[in-house]
């Protein structure tokens, strides 16, 4: 009897890593290997030579010795070559002293992250509130509402940049939609006294609304599927002890959705991170096209330094939030 | 006999009613006015549809752009001011598109062939592993399975321009560059679906999977017929993303020969053909879209409706 048990529970396991090993070896070649070698770059001088890349580096390997030989093949080798008095943080020091625009860039596209990511958070969780009521043609609203999931994450991002017609169309939404109606808006204000820098704030913020409400396809179906995992039957007995509306939002809704929070704000900032076209990717491609990929290693991971950083604050607070209402 | 009106609590068998205890009354007209007051006023209504409204336009507008540039005819395209919907709509632009399609070096249908194979193999690849891995992760004690969870989260965060150069080399090394598969095999290793994916099957009771146990199924039995049936909105939405990324993969960096490439690639270089295909490329947009949308359209109503339905009740 205990021979069987024991062996069940073996046989359990094996199907256990037989389920999670194809996952785990994809993971490690295309993921955690080339994360490694970029973190190696980015402590090494690399020269990108006629024989393939040569690693200038201060840390540990010896001399002439291959990446673990994953990486020499074909017309490409990587070559490590120790050179003990090169400091290896000096990819790191450049990028934050010498480089005239990296400082800057950073600290912008931190501020833009953190504010469009509570925005975002905000308003997708209260477009998947009232999408989650019912109403007469929800399924078509909800099917509006994914829209820029499928717009922006697929071909138009893509085109617009090379294509004329991508450029025109640019031009028109921004002439076209309430940003035209927000300027005209305020000039009646204006005209008629009421204006103000108060009003400029608003108008500001509500400018931004088309990019923020844009960048929260995804955030609004996550909530939503989170809302609809709630069993009714909880609100049904709130409703029956007597539980307000109100009440049985921060008591139910917001705790039972509140695990998705961190998936969604880790989902924004991730959006944010890999999407292309800011200024800080500009900066990325001319490391790039100039063959400085130690430079761009360095820069790509203090962004990722700043940006774990502040997705651990936010998890942080969240967890607090979270363990105060349970 | 004293009747109350409106009385319609419990009453004895001669129609008086039964008195309750002061505290219960109370609590019922409490109860009672809470329910009365409507909880959204008809003000509140219009402000919130209203709102929905002005956000679903905002939405909606860069696809009823396109579909309308599509279908304008070249001088309406460059029309100043422009002019949103056509005035005399026509399908020459789709018609000119197929001609400068049959008129390509390899032939088109090639291209098409190219991405369905790598759409439909990545996306299934993915979704198989994703989950396979996700379900051991979520509903195992697997050992260092926590910590390799939060590396994966980990590596989420990472840009492409982390990654692209040495994946280039890795891909050199294990001669896959030129080939379908240096589309397929990274995008069948991303991780984003598993996350998501872990996090829906978190949900999952232990109790459904455990009496299955007890009634003797395999591993294999219970994640086919007990876990993946009950996170389909997941694996539905799995599909979506990799869907799109897969079908909008230009992949011009790993792929040389004509014959493999994609076709938004190929689409991409007949909107190339600068001001005289301005219509062309308006038909090309459209044509790319087609496939994700219909992804979306088909699954949209499994994924956003029946996401509620656990198979247990607690």
């Amino acid at each position: 009897m205990k021979n069987l048990r024991l062996s069940m529970k073996g046989r359990r396991a094996v199907s256990g890593y037989l389920f999670i090993m194809p996952f785990i070896i994809g993971f490690v070649v295309f993921m955690a290997a080339p994360l490694i070698m970029s973190l190696q770059m980015s402590f090494s001088e690399v020269i990108v030579s006629k024989n393939g890349f040569i690693f200038n580096s201060y840390f540990g390997l010896s001399d002439g010795q291959t990446l673990g030989g994953i990486y020499a093949a074909g017309g490409f080798s990587a070559v490590f070559k120790a050179i003990p008095d090169l400091l290896g943080l000096d990819n790191y020091v450049h990028a934050l002293t010498v480089d005239p625009t990296f400082n800057q860039l950073l600290i912008e596209e931190i501020t833009k992250i953190a504010t469009h990511t509570i925005a975002i958070l905000v308003v997708a969780f209260v477009i998947a509130l009232l999408l989650n009521q019912e109403f007469k043609g929800r399924a078509f609203v909800r099917a509006i509402f994914f829209l820029p999931v499928i717009l922006s994450s697929g071909v138009l991002v893509n085109l617009e940049t090379d294509n004329t017609l991508m450029q025109g169309m640019q031009e028109l939404i921004s002439e076209q939609t309430p940003f035209t109606v927000t300027d005209s808006m305020m000039e009646i204000l204006r005209l008629t006294g009421l204006g103000g820098d108060l009003l400029d704030i608003v108008f500001e913020l509500i400018a931004e609304v088309y990019d923020i409400v844009m960048g929260a396809g995804i955030q609004i179906v996550v909530f939503l599927s989170g809302l609809q995992n709630v069993p009714a039957s909880l609100y049904e007995a709130a409703d029956v002890e007597g539980c307000t509306k109100w009440e049985a939002f921060w008591m139910i809704t917001f705790p039972m959705v509140s695990p998705l929070l961190i998936v969604n704000i880790i989902y924004t900032i991730i959006d944010f991170f890999t999407k292309m076209g800011g200024d800080l990717t500009d900066l990325l491609d001319e490391k790039l096209l100039n063959f400085r990929y130690d430079h761009m290693s360095a820069m790509s991971w203090i962004y990722f330094l700043v940006t774990l950083a502040m997705i651990g604050i936010c998890a942080l607070i969240i967890s607090k939030v979270v363990a105060t209402d349970e | 006999m004293t009747t109350v009106k409106h009385y319609k609590g419990p009453v004895r068998a001669d129609g008086t009613p039964i008195e309750l205890p002061k505290k219960v009354l109370r609590l019922q007209q409490t109860a009672k006015a809470k329910n009365k007051k409507p909880n959204r006023s008809r003000l509140g209504d219009f402000l919130i549809y209203s709102l929905l409204a002005l956000v679903a336009c905002a939405m909606a507008f860069p696809l009823v752009f396109a579909i309308c540039s599509s279908l304008k005819p070249l001088d309406e395209l460059f029309r100043f001011p422009p002019t949103l919907f056509p005035r005399q709509p026509t399908f020459d632009n789709f018609s000119d598109l197929l001609v400068t399609m049959g008129q390509s070096w390899v032939p088109f249908s090639r291209y098409i062939s190219n991405t369905v194979f790598i759409t439909v193999i990545g996306t299934f690849g993915n979704v198989i592993i994703g989950s396979l891995a996700a379900y051991v992760l979520a509903k195992y004690n697997f050992p260092l399975g926590k910590p390799f969870f939060n590396l994966v989260v980990t590596a989420l965060m990472f840009n492409g321009y982390v990654t692209a150069i040495p994946n280039y080399l890795l891909m050199t090394k294990i001669n896959i560059v030129d080939t379908y598969w240096a589309i397929v095999l990274p995008a069948v290793a991303a991780p984003m679906g598993m996350f998501l994916m872990k996090q829906f099957m978190e949900g999952l009771p232990m109790a459904l999977i455990e009496s299955a146990k007890i009634d003797g199924a395999k591993e294999m039995r219970i994640f086919w017929q007990i876990v993946m049936p009950n996170v389909k909105p997941a694996w539905l939405t799995m599909i979506i993303f990799s869907v799109q990324s897969l079908w909008n993969a230009k992949a011009s960096t790993v792929i040389y020969s004509e014959a493999k490439k994609t076709l938004v690639y190929a689409l991409q270089q007949i909107q190339a053909g600068g001001i005289a295909r301005t219509g062309q490329a308006a038909a090309v947009t459209v044509v790319v879209m087609l496939v994700p949308i219909a992804t979306f359209v088909l699954s949209q109503s499994q994924i956003l409706e029946t996401m509620a339905t656990s198979g247990l009740k607690d």
